[in-house]
């Protein structure tokens, strides 16, 4: 299962922000300026992490901590 | 020319850069293979047809008018922004087989200028192999996505853009008519 340390930095790798800055209750919607590069981060984490996510997995997800938390579960191969 | 055709060459020009920038911003996601490199040919084939388009209108005395809203991005409303790669995918099966249908309907218009017929005809060369990319890296993607999922992601697709179609062809019907020469407007 990926860390969620290493899901964490990745994406505050990819949406060029602090890492400190990028905490479990951030919206996911707030680590980017728009929609669709929110869509850009969301695809080069998958490929990055060698994770595959379905609509379904982020259907509810807001926060940075969920998107986390499910990222980490579809790792597991769940 | 007409404001008709004036009209639709600005569709087609401002449908074909939407497109680019769409791909252009993905192709930037994808890791380095076989994908990320026909995204980075798909999207510069997408920015020369607007090019081609915007030669066309200045050919043919016009400039372009402004289009409020892309085609494409009426079924990314409906259907929301794609999650994953396949779904990328996904939308551009579904969204290059409406194109195809409509530049080969519109080629087929009696007396069609012929600077609208060539660049046309320049256009499709490239659509074939778009289309064929695709549908092979689609299918490359049901071992992994699951062949159930892939086809019914793009039958979601190709519904919301059955429902843009039709929308369409409504709001514009008039000018579709004048275009295609016809009663009938789109079969």
């Amino acid at each position: 299962m990926i860390e969620a340390d290493k899901v964490r930095a990745t994406l505050a790798d990819l949406a060029n922000r602090p890492l400190e800055r990028v905490t479990d209750d951030l919206a996911m919607t707030d680590l980017v300026a728009d929609s669709f590069a929110l869509v850009e981060i969301v695809i080069e984490l998958q490929e990055e992490l060698g994770v595959r996510l379905l609509r379904d997995h982020l259907s509810g997800v807001k926060t940075v901590g969920q998107f986390i938390g499910v990222v980490q579960e579809q790792s597991r191969g769940g | 020319m007409n404001d008709s055709d004036r009209w639709i060459l600005s569709f087609y020009r401002h449908s074909e850069i939407s497109g680019a920038l769409f791909f252009g911003r993905l192709a930037r996601s994808f890791r380095p293979g076989p994908i990320q490199r026909d995204m980075t040919h798909h999207f510069a084939d997408e920015s020369q047809h607007a090019r081609y388009w915007t030669q066309a209108l200045e050919d043919m005395g016009g400039k372009p008018e402004r289009v409020r809203q892309a085609y494409q991005d009426q079924y990314l409303d409906a259907c929301g922004l794609p999650t994953n790669v396949m779904e990328v995918l996904a939308i551009t099966r579904v969204f290059e087989a409406r194109v195809i249908g409509q530049y080969q309907m519109h080629s087929r218009v009696p007396d069609l200028h012929p600077v609208i017929k060539g660049t046309i005809d320049r256009i499709m060369e490239d659509e074939k192999w778009h289309i064929e990319w695709v549908g092979k890296a689609l299918k490359d993607m049901e071992k992994d996505y699951g062949a159930d999922v892939v086809q019914s992601t793009v039958q979601r697709y190709k519904e919301a853009d059955e429902d843009v179609y039709q929308k369409t062809i409504q709001e514009h019907a008039d000018r579709l008519r004048d275009i295609l020469r016809s009663r009938d407007v789109m079969p």
